[in-house]
């Protein structure tokens, strides 16, 4: 480059003015220092340019070239070298190239091979997952509406018969798969829900069979004095009670386990009695039928009351909601029916016996009075439609026929054979004897145990049966009697009826209409009386006709048996009877029983004769009648008489 | 969204329901816990009579017993009510069967009946009256007559919270029961002074009787019954078998 440009300098210093000027120009302009390639040149040229002479620089020109084509072929050695190693890498990579494309060709076709097989992959692997899924919920569902296999076995049982613990919770399982399957049904699993319901249904019944032949033969056990019942028991109870039916039988089962064992019992408590003889057996007072027929009946309501504590523990797991605790009481009830029935049979026999032994009116009152206290009593702890109640009223209602069928006996006995009265006029033995019964009878009546409104009752019956055919016979007995003596008589009688009567409670009626009864025989008593005394004092006649007197018919003085005279004797006999009125009592008025009517006769008629005395004084003091100097006649005056009666 | 929900349901009720189940199992393999959790479950039934004159508070002991409740205005007792309860005597079950009886002179024929059979006779008199008190001889002929020899018969001087009233000395009724050999306490049913310790005891020297073997178990006539409950298995197998044997 340096010999180009000296030559370029050299050629171009030949041409004339300008360009050469220029290039001189040029050429001292250039600063050598600057000029890096010129400076390299030129240490190059240092180099191998070690003489500088004339031959030298006469063939420093090619010597340049010489070393320039030295260069260049030392170049040209080198590149070849290059080419030939560049020429193996390009083979080489050639290879590679071929080797690759091979490769992608290859890997292209085994992809093209695989994609099928990788689109079947993940299409199982989906499936796969979709199974899995399908699978828990298989899992999910047969867990739910299955049982497992032990379940199965509890529900099956052991070949003994007993129960497993686990009964019951698996019993539960069979019930709520069988509930659960309404959902299936109700979405678009009928079939599922169908099949699954149906093998249900079967494990279930199978299962009730199972739980009914089990609490069967646990029920058939409780036949002792107190039965022990399980809590297992009550669980199958409890369970059972989906199969009416079954629960049913269960119920009866047991029911006739208690039966038995309440009639047993009942036997044994008539016959043998406790141990060793005490208590002793309930027979050995049959002779006292009051203490007999209670024992009987106290036994029998504490054993019912028992037995219903029994059906209730039996029931305990049954109550479950408020409908269904109506249906658990009248199961108790119905159970209890049951379980009481037995003993009816060996009761009504010897209820019945007591009855028909005529243990005499008062004590036939008694006990009927104690059954019907027991048939309320034992009527508030079972159905008073139950059989045990029942009886006991159809032996009530019998007691109470019989008793008044031994009243009315007393009292055709009564009207049959009448007794005369007594000469005293008091009362007849049959009378006393009637009376006895009736306080008998009223007083057991008031301290029957029965509450009082059911006491009043047959309290009618009873009066009417003994009160009336006692008065009946009375007036009869008094028919032959005269008007006197009758009264008599029947004032005493009633009088003692009454006082019987009057001490015990609803007789109020009876009493009232006794007294009016006794009422109307004093007036007739007292009437007699008072006539009695005024036919003995000779004023009778003189009365009679002063109080028929007429003031038309003329002066009283002027009748026949009303003179001056006449009348003047009467009154002296009647001044005697003044002095002594004791004497003129009718005998019969003695004979009265009762003080207070002896006193009432004489008082009232007292009565009576005063006035009589003061009517007849007044028409005699009247001057129409003519009568000189009445006060000779009539000394005293109707006041003075009173006082003296008084 | 209904069927959801009552699907929901369901299934609560189900978890519900064996988790119960679960529960009782469980107390089932311990017998202590179900003879506590279950009322029933007693070894011995023993029976009382409660006698004593009107008025003197029989049925307020009773009640105040079995209800742990003073009844105030307590009606006449009509013939003979009846109540139970279940206690412990030295780790036995036992359950009291208590009947009450009416005080009324009517009733007494009907009461009578009610002796039979009783293990314990508790006799009541009013510590404020002193007739309730004279009448307790005529209550304990009928007791001693119409009850076991056995019988254990318990003295209650009822009303002990009314002092001030007091008709009948503590000492003098003490002497009454020594000499008749009765066992004797004052007891209020108002506050349950005493009325707890009155049942109990007796149920105790009944206890303490069928241990000494002076009470006889086998009848149920005694007042006392028995329930066995180990042997129970034996028996049911004997009854299977049996019910086997007859079906062949």
């Amino acid at each position: 480059m340096a010999e180009k440009e000296t030559s370029d300098l050299l050629s171009s210093g030949s041409q004339p003015n300008n360009p050469l000027s220029r290039k001189l120009n040029k050429i001292l302009e250039t600063r050598l220092d600057n000029d890096k390639e010129m400076l390299e040149a030129l240490k190059s040229l240092s180099t191998f340019f070690n003489e500088n002479n004339l031959r030298t620089r006469r063939n420093l020109r090619s010597d340049i070239e010489r070393r320039s084509l030295a260069i260049n072929e030392e170049f040209v050695e080198s590149f070849r070298v290059v080419k030939e190693q560049l020429d193996s890498v390009y083979a080489d990579v050639k290879a590679v190239n071929e080797c690759c494309q091979d490769m992608s060709s290859r890997l292209k076709a085994a992809k093209d091979q695989t994609q099928d097989l990788i689109s079947q992959t993940t299409t199982l692997q989906a499936e796969s997952q979709k199974l899995q899924l399908r699978s828990q919920v298989a899992d999910a569902f047969l867990a739910k509406f299955q049982l497992k296999q032990e379940e199965i076995q509890i529900l099956r049982g052991t070949r003994d018969g007993s129960l497993h613990p686990e009964f019951f919770s698996a019993l539960a399982r069979v019930k709520q798969i069988h509930n659960d399957c309404k959902v299936l049904l109700r979405t678009n699993h009928q079939t599922a829900g169908l099949e699954i319901m149906e093998s249900m249904a079967l494990h279930q019944e199978s299962a009730y069979e199972r739980l009914y032949r089990w609490t069967q033969s646990e029920c058939r056990l409780l036949s002792g004095d107190s039965p022990d019942i399980s809590n297992k028991l009550c669980q199958a109870v409890e369970a059972i009670q989906d199969r009416p039916v079954l629960f049913r039988y269960t119920l009866d089962e047991f029911g006739t386990a208690r039966r038995t064992a309440i009639v047993r019992g009942f036997i044994d408590a008539l016959t043998r009695g406790g141990p060793g003889g005490t208590p002793r057996p309930i027979e050995l007072h049959s002779h006292d039928p009051l203490r007999y027929v209670g024992d009987m009946l106290a036994w029998l309501h504490q054993a019912v009351a028992s037995e219903k504590e029994h059906v209730q523990t039996l029931l305990k797991k049954c109550k479950q909601t408020a409908l269904m605790l109506t249906a658990v009481q009248d199961h108790v009830l119905d159970v209890l029916n049951h379980v009481t029935e037995g003993v009816c049979r060996p009761l009504k026999v010897r209820l019945e016996q007591v009855v028909v032994s005529e243990p005499g009116s008062v004590v036939l009152y008694k006990l009927a009075n104690l059954m019907k206290f027991y048939q309320g009593t034992i009527g508030n702890i079972i159905q008073s439609s139950s059989a045990l109640v029942c009886t006991i009223e159809e032996i009530q209602t019998l007691c109470l026929r019989m008793f008044f069928n031994t009243l009315s006996i007393n009292a055709g006995r009564l009207l049959e054979k009448v007794e005369l009265p007594p000469a005293d006029l008091g009362p007849t033995t049959a009378l006393t004897q009637s009376l006895q019964l009736l306080r008998d009878v009223l007083s057991s009546h008031d301290s029957s145990i029965v509450p009082l409104d059911a006491r009043k009752t047959d309290f009618a019956q009873i009066l009417s049966s003994i009160v009336d055919p006692l008065l009946q016979m009375c007036s009869v007995s008094a028919s032959r009697l005269n008007t006197v003596d009758m009264a008599t008589y029947m004032i005493n009688c009633m009088y003692l009826i009454q006082n019987t009567l009057a001490l015990y409670e609803f007789t109020d009626q009876r009493l009232e209409m006794l007294q009016a009864q006794i009422d109307a025989h004093v007036d007739t008593l007292l009437s007699e009386q008072a006539a009695f005394i005024l036919n003995r004092t000779d004023l009778a006649h003189v009365y009679g006709i002063v109080q028929q007197h007429n003031p038309a018919q003329g002066p009283l003085s002027d009748i026949h048996g009303l003179d001056a005279i006449t009348i003047k004797s009467a009154m002296a006999r009647f001044d005697n009877y003044l002095a002594s009125p004791d004497s003129y009592t009718l005998p019969q008025c003695s004979l009265l029983l009762s003080s207070k009517i002896r006193e009432s006769v004489k008082k009232h008629s007292i009565e009576l004769i005063c006035h009589a005395y003061k009517q007849m004084y007044k028409s005699l003091f009247d001057e129409s009648n003519n009568y000189t100097e009445p006060h000779t006649i009539v000394p005293r005056t109707p006041e003075q008489v009173q006082k003296l009666l008084a | 969204m209904g069927l959801m929900k009552s699907h929901f349901g369901s299934h609560i009720g189900l978890s519900w329901k064996i988790n119960n189940e679960g529960a009782d199992i469980v107390s089932s393999d311990f017998p202590a816990l179900t003879m506590a959790s279950g009322p029933y479950n007693y070894s011995y039934i023993f029976k009382y009579i409660i006698i004593g004159d009107m008025g003197v508070g029989k049925s307020c002991l009773l009640h105040q017993f079995t209800e742990k409740k003073f009844m105030a205005d307590c009606p006449h007792t009509i013939g003979v009510e009846f109540g139970t309860r279940i206690i412990e005597v030295s780790g036995q079950k036992i359950k009291l069967q208590i009947w009450d009886t009416a005080g009324q002179e009517r009733f007494r024929a009907v009461t009578r009946s009610y002796y039979r059979g009783a293990a314990g006779a508790l006799m009541v008199y009013d510590i404020t009256r002193r007739s309730t008190y004279n009448h307790l001889s005529s209550w304990l002929t009928d007791a001693r007559n119409l009850t076991n020899p056995n019988t254990v018969i318990f003295l209650i001087g009822n009303k002990c919270d009314l002092e001030a009233q007091r008709d009948v000395t503590y000492e003098e009724a003490k002497q009454f029961a020594d000499e008749n050999g009765l066992m004797f306490l004052e007891c209020s049913a108002k506050t349950g002074e005493n009325v707890e310790e009155a049942f109990l005891d007796t149920a105790r020297k009944i206890y303490q009787n069928i241990q000494d073997g002076s009470l006889d178990l086998n009848a149920a006539e005694s007042g006392v019954q028995h329930k066995p409950s180990t042997p129970r298995s034996a028996l049911s197998t004997d009854q299977t078998q049996n019910k086997e044997g007859c079906s062949c």
